[in-house]
């Protein structure tokens, strides 16, 4: 038993290389995508958000929007969903746990 | 590799205030569930406590009262 707990902690470095050669180039493929997808908007770009959001309202109005077709429905939905998940990932951080309150 | 692709300025601010709302939202739900729970226990404990008490003088009750010939 304490042989085997000996061997197991002489084999945590080479195990720890191996996980960091492994994870190494998927995090820098994960950074190349990060830094120009999950960048927060600069100041610059929150008058375009509202911009963005009358063009949608005009659009509703003008009817454009009953032209979609199911395929751009269905990715806008997706990326809806996506924008609404990031607020329960926000609710987890502020309550500090992932499932449930910890009173 | 697909070249990484330009998101909406649209999106990137609702993301990222959805994030925010979100931690808004839960710390404040969380500091308002916690004293409710707190007094949730505290009711519980006392009833315990009230309880355990009633069962010990029904058990010695029952004791007293059991007839045995082993006694």
């Amino acid at each position: 038993m304490a042989q085997a707990v000996q061997k197991l902690v002489a084999k945590v470095p080479t195990l720890i290389g191996a996980a960091a050669t492994y994870s190494k180039p998927r995090l820098a493929t994960f950074w190349h995508y990060a830094k120009v997808e999950l960048v927060p908007p600069s100041p610059a770009e929150i008058p375009q958000a509202f911009i963005g959001i009358k063009n949608i309202v005009t659009g509703v109005n003008s009817g454009r929007l009953g032209q979609t077709t199911v395929k751009d429905a269905f990715r806008n939905g997706l990326v809806c969903t996506e924008v609404l998940m990031w607020f329960y990932i926000g609710e987890c951080i502020g309550k500090g746990g992932i499932v449930g309150y910890a009173v | 590799m697909v070249p990484p692709v330009a998101v909406s300025p649209l999106i990137k601010t609702a993301r990222y205030s959805a994030l925010i709302a979100g931690i808004v939202f839960g710390k404040r739900r969380y500091d308002e569930l916690k004293p409710i729970a707190a007094e949730e226990r505290r009711i519980e404990e006392e009833e315990k406590k009230v309880r355990e008490e009633q069962e010990k003088i029904a058990k010695a009750l029952a004791e007293a009262s059991e007839e045995s010939i082993l006694k």
